[in-house]
């Protein structure tokens, strides 16, 4: 998962055609659907590698 | 996982500096010290010190180094990011004390703004939708497709929001009107045609945020019932343009444009319309013209176009800052945004900061500020130690603020009361060298010059008191030029078919208001007091200064100087043309105007 839209797993069903209405929700906080901390993580990597310092994180 | 991030400011005005030299050089040397992957490069937003530009920060250290070019990349990368050591000589100087500060947060220029239609213009990759998202983009939009329209509105006009493209119409009640027009079709429409001379803050926003723009756009379709907008962007833009088209496309990949968004059923488009370099066409009736193929020029309303727009539509046209706001209003909610600002005008507002004060460049301050503040702790104050003497607000369409109202808070009321208007943001300041009457001049031409030539009031009376203003600056002003020029300014104003027309005696108004004293003596003296207009100036010799060089006669075009080697020389009117080639020459300062 190198960004957002790619599916963490096979559990993600977004897609165009069958949007998640908690996409956005999902890329900071997710997996929302299911439980895993390896989804987690690859959240938390996209957002590591992008976050320069931690006023960034604040918005 | 990166060590360092470096952000180089990739606005338009950065670029014209450099930007792109600094980023190949830093390839280069990163790539030297085997430090490519652990170093990223981002190309940003406008940071908005366009005065200290190529700006080069480097993060977690958040390191502010400005006026960087290709040259300077290997010491710094070597003396900085290899060693450690700060290079010193490419901090910023405080001018007053000569002290090199570190952070951007300790530089004057940005302690008295409040970033927040500009939170993510030089922190963040525009072309990256996820830094957007990460930053809390989309928010907005998530929580505006569960709420009912009539609630999103509602949240609008507490929030208190007035547009941002220089009418300070209420945004919220502009949206409630095309709510509630009848018909199934309705589009929204950004108006990012800023064709003000000089200002360049929505050009900041698109090129260094253009999702802000997107997200804000879709919430106001969602608010009233439209699945289409067009953004009509000046072609004079192009870095703005792709960047759109790039943030465009990413939305409809992430599913946030398009068909069923977030499903919620609601369908959204966003066409981009390129301009043609008309003035006119920031007009929104005349824009409205153009996106349907037609000449842009202006309609008599009413029909306003939230009732009969594009192709005979309801229409919500809101400006590029307007729209800026709007995600976060959605996001943080009214009370937070309305917590900022003055009774009447709530929020924030961009100003681009030019003309002759030391820091140039873009700036976003809470309503209610001091244009004193503004001005000198901001821009840094008057260069070259010269005196204040006005600042003109709102570009062609706006007014003069004399010294005497420095202290006047910048919002809408008080600027209209003033005489002036907020206009877009643009703000020119001018020192005792600037002649008034050459400046109304000057934004008169550019006006006349734009008049699409619809309506007889803009098109002959500009060009009639254009007419009036040359003649006063080349020395053959009549007494009666001066009621002339009210008389033709009222009609104008009060009769024009558009917003073009009736703001463009704005500058003239206002400068005859504060310095009727420099008309008077253009017309009656035949002086021009700041020593600007050609034709009224006359040149003499100091003889006390003058220490007969005979530098000057090598340069008189006219031979209209004489006088003895070593003897003070001397300048006959008669064939003297003006053309200040002497004054420019004389080392000692001996050749003056009068």
């Amino acid at each position: 998962m190198e960004r957002f839209i790619d599916p963490c797993c096979e559990e993600c069903f977004n897609s165009k055609d069958n949007p998640c209405e908690q996409f956005i929700d999902c890329c900071l906080s997710g997996p929302l659907c299911h439980k895993s901390e390896a989804c987690a993580a690859k959240r938390k990597a996209i957002i590591a590698k992008l976050a320069h310092s931690p006023g960034y994180l604040k918005g | 996982m990166y060590e360092r991030h470096i952000l180089i400011c990739a606005g338009t005005g950065c670029i014209s500096s450099g930007t792109r030299e600094v980023k190949q050089a830093l390839e280069k040397e990163l790539t030297k010290h085997n430090l490519q992957d652990k170093v990223r490069i981002i190309l940003s937003g406008c940071h908005g010190f366009c005065e200290k530009g190529p700006i080069f920060i480097v993060y977690p250290e958040d390191i502010f180094y400005c006026e960087v070019k290709a040259d300077d990349i290997p010491e710094l990368v070597e003396e900085y990011l290899v060693k450690g050591n700060i290079v010193e000589r490419l901090l910023y100087k405080d001018p007053a004390t000569s002290a090199t500060v570190t952070s951007h947060e300790e530089i004057p220029f940005y302690s008295k703004q409040k970033r927040q239609v500009l939170r993510n213009c030089g922190v963040i990759d525009p072309e990256n939708i996820d830094e957007y998202i990460i930053r809390g983009g989309y928010q907005g939009l998530k929580n505006a497709l569960n709420m009912e329209p009539r609630e999103i509105i509602n949240t609008v006009k507490r929030s208190g929001l007035r547009g941002r493209g220089g009418a300070g119409f209420p945004t919220g009640m502009k949206w409630e009107f095309a709510y509630h027009s009848p018909g199934e079709k309705k589009y929204v429409v950004c108006n990012a045609d800023e064709g003000d001379p000089g200002a360049f803050m929505d050009r900041s926003v698109l090129e260094g945020d253009p999702h802000a723009v997107l997200e804000g756009l879709a919430i106001a379709g969602r608010a009233i019932g439209s699945d289409e907008a067009y953004i009509y962007v000046r072609a004079e833009y192009p870095l703005a343009v792709r960047r759109l088209r790039t943030a465009i496309a990413q939305a409809e990949e992430y599913g946030l444009l398009g068909d069923n968004i977030l499903n919620s059923g609601i369908n959204f488009k966003i066409n981009i319309k390129e301009g043609a370099g008309a003035f006119v066409c920031g007009e929104e009736t005349a824009l409205l013209a153009s996106i349907e193929g037609e000449r842009g020029m202006p309609r008599p309303r009413p029909p306003f176009p939230a009732v009969k727009g594009l192709w005979g539509k309801p229409t919500c046209i809101n400006n590029v800052e307007t729209l800026a706001n709007i995600p976060l209003i959605l996001r943080h909610g009214a009370d937070w945004y309305n917590a900022v600002g003055t009774e009447g005008s709530k929020g924030t507002k961009i100003f681009a900061l030019t003309g002759k004060v030391n820091n140039t460049g873009l700036c976003e301050v809470p309503m209610g500020i001091t244009l004193r503040e503004i001005v000198f702790d901001i821009g840094g104050g008057i260069r070259g130690g010269k005196n204040y003497k006005a600042v003109q607000i709102g570009g062609p369409s706006g007014g003069c603020i004399p010294e005497s109202l420095l202290d006047l808070p910048v919002d809408f009321d008080s600027l209209t009361a003033a005489g002036a208007m907020m206009g877009s943001g643009g703000m020119v300041v001018m020192d005792e060298d600037t002649c008034m009457v050459d400046l109304a001049r000057y934004f008169l031409s550019f006006t006349q010059r734009e008049s699409c030539g619809k309506c007889t009031p803009c098109r002959e009376g500009t060009k009639r008191m254009l007419e009036i203003l040359e003649r006063i600056t080349r020395g053959k002003g009549e007494p009666e030029d001066i009621p002339r020029l009210e008389k033709l300014a009222k009609v104008v104003k009060d009769s024009s078919l558009c917003g073009l027309g009736q703001t463009a005696p704005n500058p003239v108004l206002t400068t005859m208001r504060y310095f009727r004293d420099e008309y008077e003596a253009h017309i009656f003296d035949r002086r021009c007091p700041a020593g600007l207009c050609r034709d009224l100036l006359r040149y003499y010799i100091d003889s006390e200064v003058c220490t007969g060089c005979r530098a000057c006669t090598k340069v008189c075009p006219a031979e209209a100087i004489s006088g003895e080697k070593k003897e003070p020389h001397t300048i006959d009117e008669a064939k003297c043309i003006s053309c200040g080639a002497c004054f420019d020459r004389c080392k000692f300062g001996a050749v003056k105007k009068k």
